[in-house]
């Protein structure tokens, strides 16, 4: 196989939709309320050329909306572009939604030849790889049950290893990762990796930015329909990473402290005008339960993850130089302040956590405003989704500032090993 | 060209829609796979009771002379009526993935193809038990005529199916249209009683002309007329032309449409 080969060239293309508010499918519609079948154009797409090499893995990510679902499916052809043209060589098989046309009253077997038969293969075809099919979903004992009796992660099994098995040149997948549990799910990465090692060409739409950063060689970042940015994942996948929590960090400040200026924009003379309203907020007590909480004496203004690159960022990998920056700004002053910071999971299960305090170290400052930073020297945190909290306390432990879920961050890892924490180790045989 | 390759690639597709379909159809019914026969029966006992008995038509063997046309004519409407809805009805498939949309209103006209075929057997069974009998070298052109037929079928269905994505009433209005077409078509009486003045427009409907092979075949017991069969033959591959340049031009955008 030629490496150099394209299998896909997409050139140029652009795809509206109509969006009617209340559409009049009917005649009687039609005629009676021709108003009301005015649209609104929207633009999904605005031109997007790319190509992808032969046996290439390409990741195609974006927040919700900005096209690049509507990409796969135009690259799957169920959609036409308006304008533009997309050349693929080869076979195509996707595994965008998994068991089409199943039919729940007939058998396992039974779904996998018209299932298959959907992606174009023919009986002969499919009766060579019926053997590969059943082993892969694991379903030997139940293939001859009717799919209403299967569990919904049997469904999804019978059905990924169906769309896996057809011997497509180039497979289009979305969202991979809801089928099965942790086991099937490794299997199925295994079996992309042959394929991709195979020479098949890749191409993935997800939200799991790990995924894209693990297995695609290139990534291309879509917003608003136009493509940001393209070029080798781990690059595409930090500029997305960090384009989005900038987004969520600033419609997180918007939501609830509207009357606090973005971080970035903070200059002197609207500090003053702060100091009112949260004095006056946090006069009542405090509020345990909230996102972020505590008398705010001391503010955290701003915190940052600085990684190895020397910049804010929110993925890091195990082993990773970080330091932890927090600006802080202080409204009232008070003798002594104890900085802290904890990784936590998505769960909101503290994995570690640590302050100046318990260092036996005394942050006593006369400054009103200033940063305080925490290098870690190696990462320890295995491949997975964490949460960063940052705050801050009076020397009494009562809270000034206490933010939970600052920021959520990601770590990937070449350490395959499960748990939450990377142990240096090394096996021996002893005997 | 590129079409019919594509299309023979799935030909697999075709043949287990065509199987879920004939097993789905009747299913959690009672009578099941019986209501294929037992539906033209009823049919022609309320017409030929009407003929016969109210009316009093002069033909001969009035239940046969209209079975051998009921049947196919059955097929026919069945396939623009329930063809028309085919795509609509199969939306998840077609927002879902990709294949030839072509396939769709193809196996849902086969499959109501082999119902006719199956119905068949009921009509060489009336015809062999009256002692009606068949002439052999006649019942030769009976395949060529259900295939003219057949392309017939498709070439509506695929105009109809297409265009019920875009404008949903049409599958209500054909339920109108398929019953004038059917006595625009000479199935229940002869076409020598239609007056002059009518005949083109009885001519220009391909079915006149299916519908007179098939009787010809069945009931006279005569090789068809060959110019009959030219000329349905001839305007079922205009309408296949026609449904397939409309299918294609509209299919863009099934998906949206859905």
């Amino acid at each position: 196989m030629v490496q150099n080969e394209t299998a896909i060239e997409v050139n140029n293309i652009t795809k509206h939709f109509k969006v009617y508010p209340d559409k009049g499918a009917q005649l009687k519609e039609r005629l009676l309320f021709r108003k009301r079948s005015r649209f609104e154009i929207r633009d999904v797409l605005r031109g997007i050329s790319f190509d992808v090499k032969k046996g290439e893995a390409v990741g195609l990510i974006g927040h919700n909306g900005c096209g690049k679902s509507t990409t796969l499916k135009l690259l799957t052809r169920i959609m036409y572009p308006d304008s533009g043209t997309i050349t693929m060589n080869g076979r195509v098989s996707s595994l965008i939604e998994l068991g089409a046309g199943f039919h729940p009253d007939m058998s396992g077997r039974e779904n996998i030849y018209t299932n298959a038969a959907i992606f174009g293969l023919t009986k002969k075809e499919i009766d060579a790889r019926l053997k590969d099919i059943v082993e892969f979903s694991e379903l030997e004992e139940f293939i001859d049950n009717p799919v209403r009796t299967y569990s919904s992660g049997m469904y999804m099994r019978l059905a990924f290893s169906v769309a896996i098995n057809v011997d497509a040149d180039i497979l289009l997948i979305d969202e991979i990762l809801a089928v099965g549990d942790t086991n099937f799910q490794t299997k199925c990465f295994n079996r992309l990796r042959e394929l991709k090692a195979a020479g098949i060409t890749i191409i993935i739409v997800t939200h799991d930015l790990s995924t894209i950063e693990k297995f695609c060689d290139r990534a291309i970042w879509l917003n608003e329909g136009v493509i940001v940015k393209e070029g080798r994942s781990p690059e595409v996948v930090d500029a997305y990473f960090n384009f989005m929590n900038q987004k969520r960090i600033e419609a997180e400040k918007q939501d609830e402290e509207p009357e606090e200026a973005a971080p970035e924009t903070e200059s002197e003379p609207e500090k003053a005008e702060e100091e009112e309203p949260a004095a006056e907020e946090n006069s009542g007590g405090i509020d345990y339960s909230a996102n972020r909480f505590g008398l705010k004496y001391i503010e955290i203004t701003k915190a940052r993850m600085i990684g190895e690159s020397g910049k804010d960022g929110r993925i890091f990998s195990t082993g990773d130089k970080i330091t932890i920056e927090m600006d802080y700004k202080v409204n009232k002053p008070l003798d002594e302040y104890i900085f802290g910071f904890g990784f936590y999971t998505l769960e909101g299960q503290c994995l570690y956590g640590n302050n100046t305090q318990l260092d036996r170290m005394t942050v006593k400052t006369d400054k009103m405003s200033g940063t305080v930073a925490v290098d870690v020297t190696g990462l320890p945190l295995l491949a997975g989704k964490y949460v960063l909290n940052v705050a801050v306390v009076d020397n009494n432990g009562t809270p000034m500032d206490f933010y939970r879920n600052y920021c959520d961050f990601e770590v990937v890892s070449e350490d395959r090993s499960t748990g939450y924490f990377s142990v240096p180790h090394n096996w021996r045989i002893t005997k | 060209m590129n079409t019919i390759k594509e299309l023979y690639a799935y030909r697999q597709m075709i043949f287990s829609l065509v199987k879920k379909d004939l097993r789905g159809r009747y299913k959690g019914s009672v009578l099941g796979f019986l209501w294929t026969f037992i539906n033209p029966l009823f049919q022609l006992i309320v017409y030929t009771m009407v003929f016969s008995f109210i009316l009093k038509t002069t033909i001969e063997r009035y239940y046969l002379y209209l079975f051998v046309a009921l049947i196919p004519w059955i097929f026919f409407s069945s396939a623009i009526t329930v063809g028309a809805a085919s795509v609509v009805a199969q939306k998840d498939l077609v927002k879902k993935i990709y294949f030839p949309r072509m396939v769709i209103p193809i196996s849902y006209v086969t499959s109501c193809f082999v119902n006719m075929l199956l119905c068949f057997i009921v009509v060489f069974a009336v015809v062999v038990c009256t002692g009606v009998g068949v002439n052999f070298v006649a019942l030769l052109t009976l395949p060529v005529i259900m295939i003219v037929e057949y392309i017939l079928a498709l070439g509506m269905a695929l105009l109809t199916s297409a265009v019920t994505v875009y404008f949903r009433d049409l599958e209500h209005i054909l339920g109108i249209i398929s019953m004038a077409w059917m006595y625009m078509t000479p199935v229940m009486y002869d076409k020598s009683i239609v007056p002059d003045r009518l005949l083109p427009i009885f001519n220009l409907n391909p079915m006149t002309h299916v519908i007179e092979c098939y009787r010809s075949v069945l009931y006279s017991k005569e090789v068809p007329d060959l110019t009959s069969l030219l000329s349905a033959l001839s305007l079922g591959v205009l309408f296949l032309l026609i449904g397939c340049l409309v299918f294609n031009k509209l299919q863009r955008h099934f998906a949206e449409e859905l």
